[in-house]
């Protein structure tokens, strides 16, 4: 593991609250990249171009890096290149920012080809508006011609427009291939259940809790990155479950549009599961809300959002009761919940249950033959079997979609 | 449920050398994410010959929601104040203020924003101003 020191200024008129936020959250991102956070430097004052810090603060960094024998510094404000360039010539050691450790966790944790295509194209978009000062910088010495400032600056920029365009070609086509394959989940009877919240709010513990299967748990932050879809019954309802990637605060926006098509497994959901820590301040847990609520609106279509509110084990009622009243207005359907001790989960399932899609109560009678047979064979698969008598017909007491009943019409004796 | 009042602005640029706004304000109980009902709408007018500041924005809406009989908080957009910090916009109102955060509260500003909008052509068009 790296040792690495966390550089945060702050703006003098900024909320010290949301600033030990951001900075307990750049701490949590550098262990989910697996460093060791050894040191960390705070300065309340305006931006440096030079910089971003003061350059007496600069040398202070340098000294730490020394004594404290860190191998890099990340920064939680975004770095120019150049603050970049002048920083790591003064410290003697590899800087980064925020965004870039974003980057290298996504990168680190990308599987699917999806994935992976997304995270080129956040990693293009960084370096995009980087590309002419990062060649200027590192052929510094190598210009071509006399005085020269063109070439390869120019070069490397065309270069990553072409491969961003070739992505985003690519990543279209891929996305058009997961909607029809939502719609066709759709016309499988499944209903769509999404889980959406902040990162290690504890959706994989649910999901884990929800399906009993094994996924990858663990205390960091990004531990999704690829959606997973497992199905689920309840109530013999069929649903399908996704766990998806979690939001942070301040995702600059095109790191969001790189990742719009995982988040559009959330979107498209006909239920949105919307895991919240309890265990956090009760304004961050607002603040957290209010962020979620701005990522939905206008992108959801028509769905239902139910507030998990998780790790209560970690809390006493009162205090659980307190929270809750303070964002009930920013909580959809709130269930209390522990996804580490099944806690509230079976009452989480009800609440699902009651907020799927409506489907529709019909009795029928079918003809005894072998095309009746079928039918039956078909609506068994398609939706929920009451009950069932063989007679001279087939008497059903079904519960499905309204394309079903719809099918079956003729056969229809009550609804 | 939660009482509140969506307050929007409509008409916040010059023409003519005048300022011809319209400001909407509707008290509506909501959940967490719907409109669950709706108690009255109030419209106002105003006309200044200069660019509105912060208190013209604050008296604008305070004279719009003194027309309202019901409870509430005033919830308005961030921008509508030129994104002030909360805590300050806070103080500057004589009831209970906060800017939107819930769906249910984008969702009513919305419907404030199409009210306003929807009387300002209304009255530009009775006027004959273009």
């Amino acid at each position: 593991m790296k040792k690495t020191i966390v550089v945060q200024r702050n703006d003098p008129n900024a909320d010290d609250a949301s600033n030990e936020r951001k900075l307990a959250e750049l701490k949590e991102l550098a262990h989910a990249a697996d460093y060791v956070v050894v040191g960390v430097l705070v300065q309340s004052r305006y931006p440096d171009r030079k910089y971003q810090i003061g350059r007496g603060k600069v040398d202070e960094l340098a000294e730490l890096v020394e004594a404290l024998d860190a191998e890099k510094v990340i920064f939680n404000n975004q770095l120019s290149t150049t603050q970049i360039y002048n920083i790591s010539e003064t410290c003697k050691c590899e800087v980064m920012d925020r965004f870039q450790l974003i980057l290298e966790i996504f990168a680190a944790r990308a599987t699917t080809r999806r994935a992976k295509l997304q995270v080129e194209l956040a990693k293009l978009h960084y370096e995009l508006p980087k590309a002419r000062s990062i060649v200027s910088l590192l052929k510094k010495e190598e210009r071509p011609g006399f005085m020269g400032l063109g070439g390869y600056e120019d070069s490397y920029e065309q270069d990553i427009k072409k491969r961003i365009v070739r992505i985003r070609a690519e990543l279209l086509h891929s996305c058009k291939g997961s909607e029809s394959l939502r719609s066709f989940r759709h016309e499988r009877g499944f209903s769509l259940v999404a889980l959406a919240g902040y990162t290690n709010a504890g959706k994989s513990t649910l999901f884990q809790s929800l399906v009993k299967e094994g996924t990858i748990v663990e205390d960091m932050l990004f531990t999704t990155l690829s959606p997973t879809t497992r199905s689920l019954t309840i109530n013999k309802r069929r649903m399908l479950l996704t766990d998806t990637v979690g939001f942070i605060e301040d995702l600059p926006y095109w790191m969001v549009d790189a990742f719009r098509s995982t988040l559009d497994e959330i979107f498209l959901a006909d239920i949105i599961l919307l895991v919240v820590d309890m265990s956090d301040p009760v304004d961050v847990i607002r603040q957290k809300l209010a962020v979620s609520h701005d990522i939905f609106w206008k992108r959801t279509e028509g769905a239902v959002i139910v507030t998990a509110l998780n790790k209560t084990d970690l809390l006493p009622e009162e205090d659980l009761q307190e929270k809750l009243d303070v964002i009930s207005y920013l909580a959809p359907h709130p269930v209390m919940i522990s996804a580490i001790s099944d806690k509230g989960t079976d009452e989480l399932k009800q609440l699902l249950y009651e907020n799927l899609p409506k489907w529709e109560h019909s009795r029928i009678s079918i003809p005894m033959s072998e095309e009746g047979m079928s039918t039956v064979s078909w609506l068994y698969d398609e939706g929920i079997v009451h009950t069932i008598e063989y007679g001279d017909s087939i008497l059903m007491e079904i519960e499905a979609r309204d394309e079903i009943i719809q099918k079956v019409k003729p056969f229809v004796i009550s609804s | 449920m939660f009482p509140i009042i969506a307050v929007d602005i409509s008409g916040r640029h010059r023409i003519n050398k005048e300022y011809y706004m319209v400001c909407a304000a509707v008290a509506v109980d909501v959940s967490a994410s719907h409109i669950e009902s709706i108690s009255q709408i109030a419209i106002k007018p105003f006309l200044t010959t200069s660019a509105p500041d912060i208190t013209d924005v604050v008296s604008i809406i305070e004279t719009t929601v003194a027309g309202i009989n019901y409870p509430g908080t005033i919830v308005v957009e961030h921008g509508d104040l030129y994104n002030q910090p909360e805590w300050l916009s806070k103080r500057m109102f004589s009831r209970e203020f906060k800017y939107q955060e819930s769906l249910s509260e984008r969702l009513a500003i919305e419907f404030a924003h199409h009210v306003s909008l929807s009387s300002r052509n209304l009255l530009m068009k009775e006027l004959s101003i273009d």
